[in-house]
């Protein structure tokens, strides 16, 4: 009897975890705004990923000289076919040295995805870890990490990634490197907020009595509890991540030349906006997408996996 | 009160401290030779060796920071070596322009974010929430250089000619020289110079064409101001009618309201006179984070709008590896950006009796 019933229960146990997440996972797939999100970022990861089909020329080749090309070349405004125009078609027109706007705003989608993806990934391993022991050692080194963290949060996040960057010089690595610290603080913070709560329930006080290690405990128990809240703001901050990536490279420090990036492309076409304004136009609205589709998963996100608010 | 203010004040000392521990830290891991890197071609050993014992970088490491502590307490940041000029000195004479931004820009936000959040919660899910919120999510992700380019080409070239055309540079028409106010008021001689002081507050054109009633001049100012500001302002503008609207909604659930409602009050004085308020704390704190994102717009649409403020100077101070000017501005906005904090922390205390007295222990 005995063995049957234990089980019975460990089936039920699991049974309700999982039915937690499908009920999330329905919770999402209810969600407008995450939905909405979710198709954006779909659509730019295939972008991205299919990028060399999707973009219609080389993002780095200059049209001059190139068959059916035809009239001054550079800064030449759009050109749609569909539109009436008789020239060589070119989606988004041609940049300041006469390459295709639309392959570049194409291939563009890499850089931005990956910068994104990327420095967040790397701001939350850092972050929960930093978290992580500084909620569960508690006194001195919990001290140390956490005014740590006040002081990079003391600056604003873009300067301090500036300073960085101006120190390391400039490129993409270095500018990820400089966005990554600036949003370590707020997992480390938002980690040790969750480990210091779990801390002292039962189930965490149960497993120390039977003899758990704090491995064991910290990995097994108090890590995928206190997931939710930062892969919620993970999501939103990959919106950030990328906005403050594409404004290094507006100012020169993130992205180089001739690498296809809608920062960079903005930083180089910004003074051609009085005559060229398609220069400009493109690549803003691409960012503005990408990081309304983060943004909009965030938010449905968050209402879908916090249970508290349900109600509204 | 006072406690929970001089506790706050206490609170921020370490994070002061560190802030010049990380800059300075920063500074020294410059790659190279510090000497060479800040006096570029100029440097010769002769001239390195003088700049070594000058700057006390023949010291130990704690000494230098002990050096660089002293020499910040007394206002002291470097020279800059593209402006030949003390760093505090192009601060303090480019501060007003980018002051003056920020704050219409917060202005602009606050006054039109907070009734926004609350008209989207009073018709929560009518077409004017929606809209309100769709063209939230947008403002908070557009690149705000990208919103000042935008803006800069749509009412300076698109509706050039039209009553709506806005000047998309500059703080004034071209030509226009406005007279300081303190020579218009009498406090020194025609043609001579006000005190620091006086010198710094003129160059604040709103306020000077006001203290010098000088009505037309004040409207070019404002002007010029309308279209960085928009552009700086949009995205706190965006953050605050989210949160209003969110805390808003959630106040409008409990049940003191219900009782207001139940005791007859009409919806108008239920939202404003009871709800609101509280409604209104965590917005106060959305504020004060929203400083950063000034300072970043500053940072980014000076150039664009030809603004000569400390946004603009610290963007060209990049590009020329001007590294003591990049410094010295990064360790005073961050101490400007800490007080404005500390400065929205007490404001909440004074406004939530639960935060000042629960934290009192």
């Amino acid at each position: 009897m005995a063995p049957g019933t234990v089980t019975l229960q460990t089936r039920g146990s699991r049974a309700g975890s999982q039915s937690l997440w499908l009920e999330a996972l329905g919770n999402l797939r209810r969600n407008p705004s995450a939905i909405a999100g979710m198709l954006v970022i779909g659509t730019l990861i295939l972008i991205a990923l299919a990028a060399p089909l999707v973009a219609t020329h080389d993002p780095i080749l200059s049209m001059i000289g190139q068959p059916g090309e035809t009239g001054r070349l550079q800064a030449k405004a759009p050109c749609i076919p569909l539109l009436g125009c008789e020239d060589a078609p070119h989606y988004m027109g041609l940049d300041l040295n006469a390459r295709d706007l639309y392959s570049r705003v194409v291939f563009g989608t890499r850089t931005s995805l990956s910068v994104g993806i990327i420095t967040i990934s790397l701001s939350i391993v850092t972050g929960t870890l930093l978290g992580l022991v500084a909620g569960y050692a508690g006194g001195r080194t919990e001290d140390v990490i956490m005014r740590l963290m006040d002081v990079v949060m003391a600056f604003p996040a873009l300067l301090l990634a500036i300073s960085i960057v101006t120190i390391l010089g400039p490129g993409l690595t270095n500018a990820l490197l400089g966005i990554t610290i600036t949003f370590i603080p707020q997992y480390a913070r938002l980690m040790r907020a969750s480990v210091l709560s779990l801390k002292e329930q039962e189930f965490v006080t149960a497993e120390q009595a039977v003899g758990a290690g704090p491995l064991r405990i910290i990995f097994a128990h108090i890590l995928p509890n206190a997931v939710t809240p930062i892969i919620v703001q993970g999501t939103l901050g990959i919106g950030t991540a990328i906005l403050d990536a594409a404004a290094l490279s507006f100012l020169g420090l993130g992205a180089q030349p001739p690498t296809p990036e809608w920062g960079q492309i903005l930083s180089e076409s910004r003074n051609y906006v009085f005559t060229s304004p398609h220069l400009v136009f493109f690549p803003g609205i691409a960012i503005m997408v990408t990081v309304l589709g983060f943004n909009l998963l965030g938010d449905g996100m968050r209402d879908a996996l916090d249970p508290r608010l349900n109600r509204n | 009160m006072i406690q929970f203010i001089l506790r706050r004040l206490l609170f921020s000392i370490p994070v002061l401290l560190g802030i010049l521990v990380l800059t300075f830290g920063l500074a020294r891991a410059i790659p190279g030779d510090p000497c060479r890197a800040i006096l570029g071609e100029r440097a010769t050993d002769q001239i390195c060796e003088e700049f070594e014992r000058r700057n006390g970088l023949d010291q130990p490491l704690p000494v230098q920071f002990l050096v660089y502590l002293r020499n910040v307490a007394q206002g002291d940041l470097g020279d800059s070596f593209r402006f030949r000029r003390p760093v505090s000195e192009l601060l303090v004479e480019r501060m007003p322009t980018t002051m003056e931004l920020g704050f219409s820009a917060m202005l602009f936000a606050i006054v039109v974010g907070v009734p926004l959040g609350v008209l989207s919660a009073r018709r929560h899910k009518s077409a004017l929430d929606v809209g309100t919120m769709v063209g939230a999510n947008m403002g908070v992700s557009m690149p705000v250089f990208w919103l000042g380019l935008m803006l800069a080409y749509i009412f300076g070239v698109i509706f050039r000619d039209t009553p709506l055309a806005l000047p998309p540079s500059g703080r004034l028409t071209p030509g226009a020289s406005p007279a300081p106010w303190y020579e218009v008021w009498g406090l020194v001689a025609e043609g001579a110079d006000g005190n620091a002081f006086q010198v710094f507050l003129s160059r604040f054109y709103l306020l000077n064409a006001i203290l010098t009633l000088n009505g037309s001049l004040l409207i070019d100012a404002l002007r010029h101001l309308i279209l960085p500001a928009v552009a700086v302002g949009t995205i706190p503008l965006a953050i605050i009618a989210r949160m209003t609207r969110s805390s808003l909604l959630e106040v409008l659930n409990q049940d003191y309201v219900r009782t207001a409602r139940a005791k007859g009050l009409g919806e108008r004085l239920v939202v404003l006179r009871h709800a609101l308020n509280n409604a209104l704390l965590p917005v106060v704190t959305v504020i004060g984070l929203n400083f950063g994102l000034v300072i970043s717009g500053a940072v980014l649409t000076e150039t664009i709008f030809g603004l000569t403020g400390v946004g603009r100077t610290l963007v060209d101070s990049i590009t020329s590896r001007d590294y003591s000017l990049v410094q010295g501005f990064t360790v005073i906005i961050a101490f400007g950006f800490v007080l404005l904090n500390l400065a929205v922390d007490i404001l909440y205390g004074w406004l939530d009796p639960r935060i000042r007295l629960g934290q009192g222990g």
